[in-house]
């Protein structure tokens, strides 16, 4: 049966070639498009991460929703001593946030300020390479600010100069100080770049009666894909009620929810392409079918049964879409994998898109082999369900009838 | 003899009928698919564009020189009353609105961020922009003390309808004030910048707060859907920065530009396909018919007859095919006009990237001339390499040629 479905293959060519050629195009189209789909969303993804937020975060339960002084985390480096424990935890560090009014000479804004640990945040995040112009913070570096491009272009302040800031304490009191700026950061997060200051922890502490408090702990991971069941041990060790650990699907559930938006419509626009191929390569296995009942009437007169009839068009379809699959995997991998490690560069694209977060003009790839895997089921499938006709139609012929077929 | 022609056109595009249906539903199934996610993705930007025009600059927009580069209260259009009026008169102009916009901290007892107070006049706004649109929860009121909050804000704040919220900023004479306001309503412009961080109050009350003078306005936008106003007015005011929506808002230019793009490359793939699909189709029927042909052929019908036969048939085919894609087509338009898609599964990410959460699609009889258009096509050059294979016959070969 294989044999008579490879003489079939050869012999009608114009068919061959159109539905080889077809699938050919829809598996780069596929492979490709899932390929800049999924690079894109795990580059945000990832740009996102690495600026700032963790890929575990502690808070006490009513932080998140409430807010407020009263439901800071008290006792932070009991919760941290727990965290060492853990191996697959690389860094951890509480961070203290607050919101308070920044005034230069002749300029206000609003700013949140964050008291952080200059060097566990080398490691936990991307803010030191972020940075413009001036220093990172150090352990010494007391009441030095560590400001967003955008917010010093509003306070119009240069390098040492002095700003006042005015702000409510942890105990609810009224702060405030005369802080410097000594170091300018730029994300590309145009709203972080536009209202966030950083300072050292120690002396904020001080300042905000904050000492052994914190908004919440931040964890950074030795492995990202490990984070749901690092944070069930967590969990498990904390025993705590009052607390809650979230997974960075959770605290950036709407970059989450607006990939998985963008990912239904790339699938609905693909879906159109696929429609087409799939009738065309229909069409194309019905033509050839039905220009073939008297054959197929034939093969059902000297004992093929519906299966053999079956099974041949199921080895002709199968032969001509390995065939392109074959000729197609390599290529739109070889793509995949290069634009991977070199990304597709927009100029300005970043700037442009500012609003919706995106920080970087590249557009990588993402090559991996179980999702080019999942690709190719797909054509397969797609594939196999155009004979379903084709063979539903030759099957309603009586083998007679089909061998006098005209 | 066209009579004739026509008639064996039409019964020769039915004549293998299986054959023709598929084709058909090829035509209608990926016709109707592909006006469908046009008009979705076109509805998507076009209700950006529009929301974002009603709720923030129009169609053109006046700003002091400096006030884009430095958002500060000394940048503001000191006579914009002045201006305001004469725009109002001259022709074409819908509607003009000023505000007073300033930029601080917004803090409940428990949370603060930092917010953009803008000073609205709510009958000028309805007028502007049917503001009222924009309410999502609440009433639109700026009485006493009330404000209207931006949705992201609302739930950065964790703000409710009631909430009391404190808002501390620079006046205009460089002291540090606070207002407390309370809120009476939350809003969806669907203007990124607006629901992240924008309150609304009264603008005669923000201008008493911050110092300004009622006569004093950081923004004038102008609705006007004339052409040249945008020039006419850069001219009359050279003091002032005046911008068009796209020059203000270059990415939804750019967005509107890659839809099209996109739309456009989506559609000649489609149609390249279907173009092959009917190309097999029509390829075979004629081959099939390659007797009949030589036959006709012989007997002294010229190949122009024979031409126009196929051309037609080709034709039927296509504007059946179109007729039915067209038709459902139309129906999905419709219904994605009316109803859209319901994606409050994703309502924060939908809201935070300017979106509602329901997307509606729109409908442009573009999208079905230029569709008639391309199938029309497709099926004309379908049947020229069929056509060749004809014309090369020899009617006595293949007449003693067996099938």
């Amino acid at each position: 049966m294989f044999q008579l479905a490879l003489k079939n293959i050869l012999f009608y060519r114009g068919r061959s070639i159109t539905t080889a050629v077809l699938t050919f195009v829809s598996t780069m189209l596929f492979i490709i498009f899932v390929s800049i789909q999924d690079g894109s969303h795990k580059s945000m993804l990832e740009n996102s991460l690495k600026i700032y937020t963790g890929a575990i975060e502690i808070y006490h339960k009513e932080y998140r929703d409430t807010g407020g002084n009263e439901y800071l985390i008290e006792d932070v480096k009991t919760i941290t001593d727990k965290l060492s424990e853990i191996e697959d935890i690389e860094a951890f560090a509480g961070r203290y946030e607050t919101y308070g009014l920044l005034s230069s000479r002749e300029h206000s804004a609003a700013s949140m300020i964050s008291g952080i640990d200059p060097a566990k945040e080398r490691v936990l995040s991307s803010l030191k390479e972020a940075r413009r112009e001036g220093e990172f913070l150090s352990e010494n570096s007391g009441n030095c600010l560590y400001m967003g491009a955008e917010l010093v272009k509003k306070l119009h302040l240069k390098m040492g100069d002095e700003v006042a800031f005015v702000g409510s304490a942890s105990d609810n009191s009224f702060a405030a100080d005369i802080l410097k700026l000594c170091g300018v950061f730029k994300t590309g997060l145009f709203e972080f770049d536009g209202s966030t200051s950083f300072i050292n922890r120690s002396y904020f502490d001080s300042l905000m009666s904050a000492q052994n408090r914190a908004s919440y702990i931040t964890i950074k991971l030795k492995n990202m894909d490990d984070a749901q069941r690092v944070n069930s041990e967590i969990l498990k060790l904390l025993n705590d009620d009052a607390l809650e650990s979230l997974t960075w699907k959770t605290l950036m559930k709407t970059l989450v929810e607006a990939m998985e938006v963008d990912s239904i419509f790339g699938y609905i626009s693909l879906s159109l392409f696929f429609v087409v191929i799939f009738f065309v390569i229909m069409i194309y296995g019905f033509v050839n079918v039905s220009s073939r009942i008297r054959e197929f009437g034939v093969l059902r007169c000297i004992g093929l049964s519906g299966a053999n009839i079956f099974r041949l068009l199921f080895y002709e379809i199968f032969v001509l879409s390995s065939l392109a699959v074959v000729l197609a995997t390599p290529i739109a991998g070889f793509l995949c994998y290069y634009f991977q490690l070199h990304p597709i560069v927009i100029e300005g694209m970043a700037e442009m898109y500012r609003d919706y977060g995106v920080v970087s003009d590249a557009i990588p790839l993402n090559f991996d082999i179980f999702t080019i895997l999942w690709n190719l089921g797909v054509i397969y499938i797609l594939n196999f369900l155009s004979i379903v006709y084709p063979y539903f139609y030759i099957n309603s012929f009586k083998p007679i009838e089909a061998s006098r077929h005209v | 003899m066209f009579k004739l022609i026509i008639k064996m056109a039409w019964k020769n595009s039915f004549l293998r009928l299986s054959r023709t249906l598929l084709v058909i539903t090829m035509i209608a199934v990926s016709m109707s698919m592909m006006i469908g996610i046009q008009g979705l993705y076109d509805g998507m930007t076009a209700n950006m564009i529009d929301k974002n025009k009603r709720s923030d600059s129009g169609d053109v927009a006046l700003y002091e020189k400096e006030y884009r580069v430095e958002k500060e209260l000394k940048n503001t259009i000191k006579n914009a009353n002045e201006i305001k009026g004469a725009i109002e008169n001259r022709a074409g102009v819908e509607a003009v609105v000023s505000r007073v916009r300033a930029e601080g901290l917004a803090s409940t007892a428990r949370k603060s961020s930092f917010a953009m107070i803008n000073g609205i006049n709510l009958s000028e706004e309805e007028h502007f922009g049917v503001f009222s649109d924009f309410l999502k929860e609440g009433a639109l009121s700026l009485e006493k003390r009330d404000a209207l909050v931006g949705i992201e804000l609302a739930k950065t704040l964790k703000l409710r309808v009631g909430s009391k919220i404190i808002f501390s900023t620079q006046d205009s004479s460089g002291e540090i004030n606070s207002l407390a306001l309370k809120v009476s309503g939350i809003v969806q412009t669907t203007n990124i910048s607006l629901d992240n961080s924008a309150i609304f109050m009264d603008r005669e009350k923000l201008h008493a707060f911050l110092g300004t003078l009622p006569s004093e306005a950081t923004q004038i936008a102008i609705k006007s859907s004339k052409e040249g106003l945008h020039k006419a007015l850069k001219l009359k005011y050279p003091e002032l920065d005046v911008k068009s929506f796209l020059e203000l808002q270059p990415m939804m230019k750019q967005m509107q530009d890659m839809m099209t793009i996109f739309n456009s490359i989506t559609f000649f793939i489609v149609m390249s396909v279907v173009f092959v699909g009917i190309l097999g189709v029509m390829y075979v029927s004629v081959l099939d018919r390659i007797r009949e042909f030589g036959i006709m052929l012989s007997i002294g019908m010229q190949y122009r007859y024979i031409r126009v036969q196929i051309f037609l048939e080709a034709l039927f085919v296509g504007l059946t095919g179109y007729i039915f894609g067209a038709t459902l087509g139309a129906f999905l338009l419709l219904y994605l006009r009316d109803y859209g898609i319901d994606l409050s599964a994703f309502a924060d990410a939908m809201q935070s990237f300017g979106y509602e959460t329901t997307v509606h699609g729109t409908i442009k009889i573009s999208y079905f001339t230029t569709t008639f258009l391309a199938i029309m096509s497709a099926s004309f050059l379908s049947v020229l390499i069929p056509l060749r294979k004809i014309k090369n016959l020899n009617p006595i070969e293949v007449i003693k040629a067996e099938k």
